[in-house]
Parts: C-alpha cells; structure tokens; sequence
C-alpha cells in the first residue's frame, strides 16, 4: 500500500522539475537574458548589487526611473540573424510590451530593438542592443511626468557651432 | 435627469475625440515574409502614447529640440517598415503590388501627391497626402526599388516644412533632407 502512495509522489516530484525545464527558465528580463545565453553560447557579466543600483537609481532620479535591469555580454563574436532574435525575445519577455524600433540585419553586429510598456502613470522600456562584439540588455521603468525635470539636469548645451543633434 | 444629459455629453465628446485620432495600421501579412528575405530592416511604430512618451526626452532649452517636440505630441502615430534585400527580385511587382493595396485600403480621404513609375528601373514611389478640411493629416510614402522598398506613414497634423524635423526618429533621416533641399525663401515646396 505504501508502494502504491509513494508512486503518484515521486511521478510528482518528477514532473514538476521537467515542466520548470521544459519552460526554459521562465520569462521577462531573466528569460531574455537566459535564451540569449542559450542559443548564443555567451554568458551576460553579472552587475554586483544591481538590485541596490536599481534602488539608487529610483532614488537619485526622484523616481523618474525604477525597477532596472541590466545584462551586459562581451566578447559576443557570434553571428546573428535579426529576425531570430527578434523572435527569441519576444517569446521570452513577457506580456504588455510593443516594439517600437527594430534595426535588424541578417547576419550583423548591428541589432537593436526597443519595446515599450504602458505600466498605469510610468512607461516600460525594453531594450537589446547589439553592436559590434558586445550586447546590452537594459528595462527601465520610467515615469514621464518626471523626465522632464531630470534630463534637464543632465543636458550640456554647445555653443551650436558644431551643429551636431546628437539624438542617439 | 440632469446627469443622465452630462453622462450623455461626456459620452458624445470621448466618442469625437476617439474618432478625430486616427489609427496606425496593423502590420502587413506579408511583413515578416520580407523581413525574413531583407538583408537589413528597419521597423518603427510609434502610437500616440508612445510619441508622447518620446517626446519627454527632448530637450526643452533646445529650440530645434522643442519644435520637434511639439510637432511629435500633435502626432497620432508613426509608422516606418524599411526593408533592403541583397539582391534584385527578391520582392517581386506582385507582392509590391498587394503591399500598396493593403496600405491603401480605405484611403478615401488621402490625396496622391505623387504618382512615379520608372519601368526602366523598376522604380516606384507614391506619396499620399491625408486632406481634412483643407488641413493636412497625414502623409504616405510607398517607395519600391528593385533592392528596397520603404513605407512610412505618419498621421496626425503635419506639414511638408516640417518633416525634416522627424528627421532623428529610426528609419525617417531622410526626412532631415527636406530643408537642406529647399530652396531659401521657398514655402514648402519640396522635391
């Protein structure tokens, strides 16, 4: 009888580990970052502390940005077929977000896609940038109503001599 | 009673408003089919929201910077799908055609401004002008060369004098053009 109840138990305790597996370690910014390490064989650097940098950046910014993330790959040599990507991320991103750019080439160095979110009174940014042998991985949540006030902090004005929009 | 007016009013306005925004067009079935051909894509959709959104990170002691910002926020929507193959025949005229069609659909309000084909080069470019009472509302670029083709769709109040100042959005530079091109003392009048 023992037998019989330890059986449904341990096809439990199996299936729970292969359904994890099967889903491939989840999804949002993690899942992003885990399928790029999959399929490209690169590992993201890892940003000590990045919680306690995401809170000070919450802070120092009047709480204009919030709840960042950020993966960094170097030495990412690999070619790379935008549209796939493209695709891999989506799929692991999670729900709410639209993309509003892609820059796409089919075997490049040069990939960008940027997403974003309506989160209620802030906006979701999303962003995979790649570009020569390195990729960034960055989501911020940034509030509007407070940008204003803070990118004006951070603006250096020339003298217009160079002309130079510098919108990147 | 006197709610059930208000109620009604408030409804009648939100229903104007709604209508006077117009809508971005959802992608083209044919879109990831030519995005899996093209050797480089570009793709921009920004709605209303978002080119607000955008519009927050200009720079507001920048003169240049806050013309665009004002031309962004009046905007309902930008909509740029670029695509370039590396070689001819990759986009066929039948499929350039279904593309102009599906874009086209419903355009009863939009005015051709320009209306070229090149059979020599194989060469096509349509550009569309959005009239609401006498006012511009929107533009559309349809452009197909044998190794390109470029569609860009912008709603909203726009001006031809205005366009180069789009000109830092993804896929839109050559709107940066515009100005450089026209003639000193001339009103608009493009290429």
């Amino acid at each position: 009888m023992r037998g019989l109840v330890l059986v449904p138990v341990a096809a439990m305790a199996l299936a729970v580990p292969v359904a994890v597996l099967a889903n491939g370690g989840g999804r949002g910014f993690d899942g992003v970052v885990d399928v790029i390490e999959a399929r490209y064989h690169v590992k993201a650097t890892k940003i000590p502390f990045m919680g306690l940098v995401s809170f000070m950046a919450h802070g120092a910014s009047h709480g204009a940005a919030s709840n960042l993330h950020v993966a960094e790959f170097e030495d990412f040599h690999a070619d790379v077929d935008g549209q796939e990507l493209d695709r891999l991320v989506e799929d692991r991103m999670g729900d709410g977000w639209s993309r509003v750019v892609k820059e796409t080439s089919k075997a490049g160095h040069e990939q960008t896609l940027v997403f974003m979110r309506d989160e209620g009174a802030r906006m979701g940014l999303f962003v995979v940038d790649k570009d020569g042998g390195e990729m960034d991985v960055v989501q911020v949540s940034v509030d509007p109503s407070h940008l204003d006030s803070e990118l004006g902090k951070y603006t250096h004005h020339h003298d217009g001599k160079d002309g130079d929009g510098g919108t990147d | 009673m006197k709610k059930i007016w208000m109620v009604a009013l408030v409804f009648v306005v939100l229903v104007s408003v709604a209508g006077a925004q117009q809508q971005l067009p959802a992608p083209s079935p044919l879109e990831k089919e030519l995005a899996a051909k093209a050797s480089d894509v570009t793709e921009v959709t920004l709605n209303k929201s978002m080119l607000g959104f955008a519009a927050k990170f200009m720079d507001k002691n920048d003169k240049d910077d806050q013309e665009a910002k004002q031309l962004i926020q009046g905007l309902d929507g930008i909509y740029v799908r670029e695509y370039e193959f590396d070689h001819e025949g990759e986009v066929t005229p039948e499929k350039v055609e279904q593309l102009r069609s599906y874009y086209m659909a419903g355009s009863a309000d939009w005015q051709p401004m320009v209306h070229e084909r090149e059979t020599k080069n194989h060469e096509t470019t349509d550009v569309l002008m959005k009239m609401v009472n006498g006012e511009p509302h929107g533009l559309f670029v349809f452009t197909a060369e044998p190794k390109e083709l470029t569609i860009v769709m912008i709603l909203g109040p726009i001006k031809m004098e205005d366009l180069h100042k789009l000109h830092g959005i993804g896929g839109l530079g050559a709107l940066g053009g515009i100005e450089k091109n026209k003639p000193k003392g001339g009103k608009g009048d493009s290429e």
